[in-house]
């Protein structure tokens, strides 16, 4: 943070340099951007940079800037239709609608900020071509700039696309959502019938309340605590599962390997949506495997050690809470460990051959290489994702939503809050929105979430960025 | 003797494994054939068997079930975005891993900061920047909303780039190649088994998405509708009598295309690729 600002602070200096010891090329291109280019003759650099000044700035004006304006209120006029009697047609006035007010606000900041980041770093390139030209130097050609987007500014041509997608798709809906866990956007206030306004953090304390009449502080502890559980877990068994069944398949002494893996990777073909539906109708109160069960008497033997009770019609395998929660470590155990199963072979194959064979001749057992060679390169390609997978797993909306989108709970506290037992964060957050219009507090719950990502990586978040294990196997 | 019952138990073992991991699949296959056109929750295996579901599924579409267009529409969906999103995950991994710039650092890190977020708090947001630019309940918008963010993706790619020996590439640069013909040369081609699995991810991801169909395509005509759209709403309450057997038709064939994918793709997991490379 504090390099960030001194960052800041220097780019504003030597931005002020520029001003204060540029010529009359770089004091127009303050007004008209491609001014200090036209000064050095690069005249197809002076027109690009031009119309991108105005490309920007005109749109910002017309369009961006009366909603941007209502951003303190999100709005103050209501819609109101009124209908005129002697024409038969209705009038609308002109309301505001708080949502886009939020949303062109949110892109229109954005774009300022790119636009001065973009400004101030032109009038310094500028002011370099000129002392460039004072000592005679050569001036990079249009031709130049191209060519050097193919070498030392080779990352800007490979990561310009990625970036503006992770913009549009993912920064300003994230921002969007966050500023929505601020205001009272919720099924009585729906754009563009109602209007929405800022409330402070009054949906966080909603949030862990847990009174009469407000239970969310109770269903989010036992939803909290699933979550985790549910994380490590699933994770742990199926990265395990898959990397003893990628070995065990791997082993010499198995024959048809390909076969084999085939076999397993039948079930990954199958899309989620299909197999976790199909999954949960047949483990279903009146499934098949409850008929079989029954047949072959299981749901005797269940009943007679005490695990369900004697009036039990049938095995609760996703109507119970305890017995849903065990199904669905299960079933996620079915569905990831093909998945991790085949990157585990990829990576088994490519681990280097000399260092098991440089431990074979020293009289290495197979656990021991498995121990202190494998697990290692194991760790060291995948141990990021690994991080990343427990997070993905926290977000893991498909196998529990599939599996369980026929259960109802019977804990009141729970339903008072449009919450299930087996529910986790991220369901709950997506029950709220898409059943009950509850925008706002999803956004509690989306960051809290994040809140909880972030933390679990803190720990192992530094070594992964720091480069000091990147060239380990080089 | 003894190395001999070890091997048979292994595959015995292993048999059963596979036997357990196929049984859904399997009565999913089985279940197509049933004459009951509603869930068979007696038999394992139907009591008369019939073709009849397949041309009900591909040649009869009425208006619950339209599979020729929710195929095509998947289709053309998943190969865009298969194209775009993988281009973008090489190209992010490929900068973060070799090329050393003043922001690389900084961006990683904001990077894994991003992906830390919920996708699904995200998605409504999405919708509502989807609308803006028009393109709700249209193609391009689900393929502009499955592949504009899978940048961020770059984390497995990059783990392999860096086992890449750092002597080949410089060899190549003492040749004067440039940034973009190593990449194109000699990265792309060794790391040809962990470009083919983000292949793999990135046309699987909107082939078998659903949620994110679902919140995007609001429309109610059928034919507009994705395969996942069209699949889950055949099991409603009031379909599932009458449409079960074709929701096993389509959820097999939607497997088609992936079980093909993966047994051409399977010799690129099994060839060590980076053998080739510098050795000891």
């Amino acid at each position: 943070m504090k390099q960030l600002l001194k960052n800041v602070s220097n780019n504003f200096k030597e931005f002020g340099t520029a001003i204060v010891r540029g010529d009359i090329w770089v004091k127009m291109s303050l007004l008209i951007m491609g001014a200090g280019y036209l000064g050095r003759k690069q005249f197809i650099r002076a027109i690009l940079i031009t119309l991108l000044q105005v490309g920007v700035l005109v749109p910002l004006l017309t369009v961006f800037a009366p909603y941007m304006s209502k951003l303190d209120t999100l709005g103050t006029v209501q819609r109101k239709e009124t209908f005129d009697a002697l024409t038969m047609t209705k009038t609308v006035n002109d309301y505001d609608n708080s949502l886009l007010i939020l949303l062109y606000g949110i892109i229109g900041i954005l774009a300022i900020l790119a636009f001065i980041a973009l400004y101030v770093s032109n009038i310094k390139a500028v002011y370099r071509e000129q002392l460039e030209a004072e000592e005679g130097d050569h001036i990079n050609s249009f031709k130049d700039d191209i060519i050097s987007l193919f070498n030392d500014k080779f990352h800007i041509t490979l990561l310009i696309l990625p970036s503006l997608g992770v913009i549009i798709m993912n920064i300003i809906p994230i921002i969007f959502m966050v500023c929505i866990a601020f205001t009272n956007y919720d099924d009585k206030h729906q754009p563009p019938t109602y209007l929405f306004t800022w409330v402070g953090v009054k949906n966080f304390v909603t949030m862990f309340t847990n009174s009469r009449t407000i239970t969310f502080g109770y269903a989010f502890l036992r939803i909290f605590i699933w979550t985790i559980i549910w994380a490590v877990l699933a994770t742990a068994t199926t990265f395990f599962g898959g990397i003893l069944l990628a070995q065990f398949i791997n082993n010499k002494f198995t024959k048809a390997k390909k076969l084999w893996r085939t076999l397993f990777i039948i079930t990954i073909g199958i899309p989620q949506f299909v197999t976790l539906l199909l999954v949960s109708k047949m483990l279903g109160d009146s499934g098949i495997i409850n008929t079989m069960c029954a047949n072959i008497g299981i749901l005797d033997f269940l009943k007679n050690i005490g695990l369900l009770g004697k009036g039990a019609q049938c095995i609760p395998f996703l109507s119970q809470p305890g017995w849903a929660h065990v199904t669905i470590i299960l079933v996620n155990i079915w569905i990831g460990v093909p998945f991790q199963m085949l990157s585990a072979t990829g990576i088994l194959m490519n681990i280097p051959t000399d260092q098991i064979e440089s431990a074979m001749i020293d009289g290495a057992s197979k656990r021991q290489i498995f121990r202190h060679i494998t697990m290692p390169y194991i760790m060291f390609i995948c141990g990021p994702s690994l991080i990343q997978s427990v997070i993905a797993n926290i977000n893991n909306f498909n196998v529990i939503y599939l599996l369980t989108y026929n259960y109802s709970t019977a804990n009141m506290a729970m339903a008072g809050s449009n919450a299930k037992e087996v529910d986790l964060l991220i369901t709950w957050l997506f029950t709220l929105t898409n059943d009950y219009s509850n925008f706002k507090m999803a956004s509690v719950i989306g960051i809290i979430t994040f809140v909880i990502s972030a933390m679990l990586s803190l720990v192992t978040f530094s070594k992964m960025v720091s480069g000091d294990r990147e060239g380990v196997y080089r | 003797m003894k190395n001999k019952i070890k091997l048979v138990l292994r595959h015995v073992f292993l048999s059963f494994l596979t036997a357990f991991w196929l049984m859904p699949v399997v009565w999913l296959f089985v279940t197509t054939f049933s004459t009951e056109k509603g869930i068979n929750t007696n038999h394992f295996f139907p009591r008369h068997w019939t073709l009849a579901n397949y041309h009900q599924l591909f040649f009869e579409p009425d208006t619950a079930a339209n599979f020729p267009a929710w195929f095509r529409n998947s289709m053309i969906i998943a190969i865009f975005t298969c194209i775009i999103s993988s281009a973008f995950v090489i190209m992010t991994a490929y900068a973060f891993s070799y090329l050393r710039f003043k922001a690389r650092k900084g961006l990683m890190s904001f990077s894994i900061i991003l992906g830390m977020f919920p996708g699904v708090l995200s998605m409504i947001a999405m919708y509502f920047v989807l609308k803006l630019l028009g393109l709700t309940d249209s193609i391009v918008g689900l393929i502009i909303v499955y592949s504009a963010g899978s940048g961020l993706g770059y984390m497995i790619l990059k783990g392999f780039f860096d086992t890449i020996p750092e002597s080949l590439r410089e060899a190549a640069r003492l040749e004067g190649a440039s940034e973009a013909t190593i990449f194109l040369r000699i990265v792309v081609p060794l790391s040809k088994s962990m470009i083919v699995y983000t292949i793999i991810n990135s046309f699987l991801a909107p082939w078998m998405d659903f949620f994110m169909a679902r919140l995007m395509i609001k429309s109610k005509n059928p034919s507009d509708w994705t395969m996942g759209i069209g699949l889950y709403n055949l099991l409603q309450r009031a379909l599932v009598n009458q449409y079960f057997t074709i929701f096993c038709c389509g959820g097999l064939m939607v497997a088609v295309p992936i079980a093909g994918l993966f047994i051409y793709m399977q010799k690129f997991y099994v060839e060590g690729l980076t053998d080739g490379a510098v050795k000891g």
